[in-house]
């Protein structure tokens, strides 16, 4: 693996000089947010930041995309034309726990039998440069729970890592290893490898939340009836915030526009905590209250995706905790059911 | 890469009205681009999405069998915005269907087995084209006894009364017809299909049921077919939920850790037991 030091200084100039060639998703700051965004000619991308408010996944899988368009013709209206819109990025600056995010969602869009294609081309034609945690930013992150670490590098491309004195850079894959022309070439020496390790060792202990998710599918399994989820849901608001900021929920509603004689059909991002998301057409709803609502959330990352693909669907990023207005926190929801029988 | 969200375009080449109410109608739709039937390549049981563009799609079983060639047959029930909008539709018109989507009813398990048919109401579809595969010529042989108990709420309401006619002069399946109440024309049986299966009583050796219609039909006929000796393993459904995009991805139609439009629709009991599911 290709590896090399560069200035701690020197990163935003060199995410600079990328965006002249391709184009560069990076954190910027937005008002009083950090936000992932296409980094504008000249602008300043922000690397001493915490985490972004939204998770980064929304290059890959937007909160609206056109999926199709169609036109009236004297037969009926028609399919006109499939719109695939990728272009070749570097994604700068996502946090390991993001980063991870991603081989969750190739799991669920990339499958052997069907293939989401939306996804797939901006995820191939994107190149991912993490940017290690040294120091975890918040006291809800929690990625060691679920099977993610502050130094990871699952899901990057490049990983970077503040050693002190430096960033140890290092080119995970050959998709990365594109990019080592921008990072000078000062090659990393044993030293600054024998620091990462202490990095990674001390950002492991500074995070403060663990829980235990060991077997946590079986609990979760045999209690789906228990009255422990009569309690949880109570003060939610149905709102979706935790799920619009989650960087592993993956669901969309798909919906069609039409103006005068020309349309297209979207998919938008969608929320299991909304009544409507599973309402037929008949009234019935087999989720008929916030309840089942937030039991399918748990279930669905905690029970339902290590079944279908070994791997619990939830990074442990804080985001949903933070920001739910009513302070539901689904760390200690799990902690809670990793006490029951 | 394939792209599955990509319809391929059809044309409404027959429509017909199944019921006395109109709201049921069966459209038959032959696709544009011949190489796309080849592709189009399904099992029954399997169902489509319904592409009307400007309105959305809706996901249907498919009614028609495949060895039924150059077209496929869908009866929709007309319900909200894209149903509404087929049953506006006129012979001649252009859409879309995506798929085949979603397991089948498992023809391989079938054969060499006593196949009981069950259905109930408009629920009656892929139960249909399950048949017509089954007495398809030399099909036929591959498959035991076929018995088929069929209900509506009244004669008006029963689809397909053509084919019905047809299969009840063939002495190869045996077809018990009933409607919950009839009227002054109708000969028939009358009564609740569960009570039906009950007189019926096919012999659980060898055999498998396969059964759609309302919940409330369902969870009256499963203890009779209990009671007969059928075990969950070889009572087979088809499962219902809100679908949009129909492969397993946009996360809306899961009965417990399986997606009803990829890993279903086709379920057995013995199989949605093990499931936890919300209802
Ligand atoms: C596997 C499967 C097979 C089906 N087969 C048939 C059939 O053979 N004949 C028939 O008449 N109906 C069938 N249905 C039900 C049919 O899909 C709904 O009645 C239809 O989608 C309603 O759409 P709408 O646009 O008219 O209603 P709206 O309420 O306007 O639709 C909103 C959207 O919700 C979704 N939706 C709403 N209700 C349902 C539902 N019950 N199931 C699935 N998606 C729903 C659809 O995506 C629809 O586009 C089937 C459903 C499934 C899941
Ligand atoms: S569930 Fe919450 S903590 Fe877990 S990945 Fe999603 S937003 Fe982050
Ligand atoms: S953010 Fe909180 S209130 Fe909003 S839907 Fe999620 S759990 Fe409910
Ligand atoms: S319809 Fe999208 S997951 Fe089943």
């Amino acid at each position: 693996m290709e590896k090399r030091l560069i200035k701690k200084e020197a990163l935003a100039g060199i995410a600079k000089r990328i965006a002249e060639d391709v184009t560069v998703y990076a954190p910027v700051r937005v008002e009083e947010n950090v936000l992932f965004k296409v980094l504008e000619k000249g602008e300043e991308p922000l690397f001493t930041y915490q985490n972004s408010k939204n998770a980064p996944k929304n290059f890959f899988f937007p909160r609206s995309e056109v999926m199709l368009r169609y036109t009236r013709t004297p037969k009926g209206v028609e399919f006109t034309a499939e719109e695939l819109f990728a272009r070749d990025g570097v994604l700068m600056g996502a946090r390991p726990c993001d980063a991870r995010s991603f081989v969750l969602l190739d799991m669920l869009f990339d499958q052997e039998k069907y293939k989401d294609p939306y996804y797939i081309e901006k995820r191939n034609r994107t190149t991912v440069v993490s940017l290690a945690c040294a120091k975890p930013p918040y006291r809800e992150c929690f990625c060691t729970s679920v099977g993610g670490h502050p130094v990871d590098d699952k899901g990057a491309d490049v990983l970077i890592t503040d050693i002190g004195d430096v960033f140890l850079v290092e080119f995970v894959t050959p998709k990365g290893e594109k990019l080592l022309k921008y990072f000078g070439d000062q090659k990393a020496d044993a030293a600054s490898e024998e620091k990462k390790a202490a990095v990674a060792a001390a950002a492991e202990a500074a995070l403060t939340w663990k829980i235990a998710t060991h077997e946590v599918k079986e609990k979760l399994d045999r209690n789906f009836n228990s009255p422990f989820w009569d309690g949880i849901h109570k003060k939610c608001l149905a709102c979706g915030t935790c799920t619009f900021l989650c960087p592993t929920c993956h669901c969309f509603d798909i919906s069609d526009e039409m103006k005068y004689d020309d349309g297209r059909r979207l998919r938008n991002w969608d929320s299991c905590m909304f009544p409507l998301f599973t309402k037929e057409t008949s009234g019935h709803n087999p989720r008929p209250t916030q309840k089942e609502r937030w039991r399918q959330r748990v279930m669905h990352k905690f029970s339902y995706y290590p079944e279908n693909f070994g791997a619990i669907a939830c990074v442990g990023c804080g985001r949903c905790v933070q920001s739910c207005p009513v302070n539901i926190d689904i760390r200690k929801i799990v902690a809670e059911a990793m006490e029951l029988a | 890469m394939q792209n599955p969200y990509i319809p391929y375009p059809v044309e409404v080449i027959k429509i017909v009205t199944e019921v006395d109410t109109k709201d049921i109608k069966t459209f038959r739709l032959a696709f544009v681009n011949k190489e796309d039937e080849e592709k189009f390549k399904y099992t029954p049981g399997q169902f489509a999405e319904l592409c009307v563009y400007g309105k959305g799609e809706s996901p249907i079983g498919i009614a028609s069998s495949p060895t039924q060639k150059g077209y496929v047959e869908f009866t929709v029930q007309k319900a909200g915005v894209v149903t509404t909008a087929l049953h506006e539709m006129e012979e001649g018109t252009r859409m879309g269907i995506r798929g085949p989507l979603g397991n089948s009813w498992p023809i391989e398990y079938l054969e060499g087995k006593n196949v009981v048919v069950v259905g109930g109401g408009f629920a009656f579809t892929t139960l249909r084209s399950l048949i017509n595969y089954m007495i398809y010529e030399d099909n036929r042989k591959r498959f035991g006894k076929i018995t088929v108990v069929y209900g509506a709420r009244n004669p008006g309401l029963l689809i397909y009364k053509d084919e019905l006619k047809a299969w009840a002069e063939r002495g190869d399946i045996e077809m018990n017809v009933t409607v919950d109440k009839g009227d002054a024309t109708w000969t028939g049986r009358e009564g609740f299909v569960p009570t039906v299966c009950k007189e019926v009583a096919p012999s659980p050796e060898n055999a498998v049921t396969v059964i759609c219609g309302p919940p409330i039909m369902i969870r009256f006929t499963l203890p009779v077919f209990f009671d007969l000796g059928f075990s969950k393993e070889n009572i087979i459904t088809s499962l219902e939920m809100r679908m949009k995009c129909g492969i397993g991805k946009c996360g809306r139609c899961n009965v417990g850790s399986k997606y009803v439009c990829k890993d279903g629709p086709v379920f057995t009991f013995a199989e949605l037991d093990k499931l936890t599911r919300d209802f």
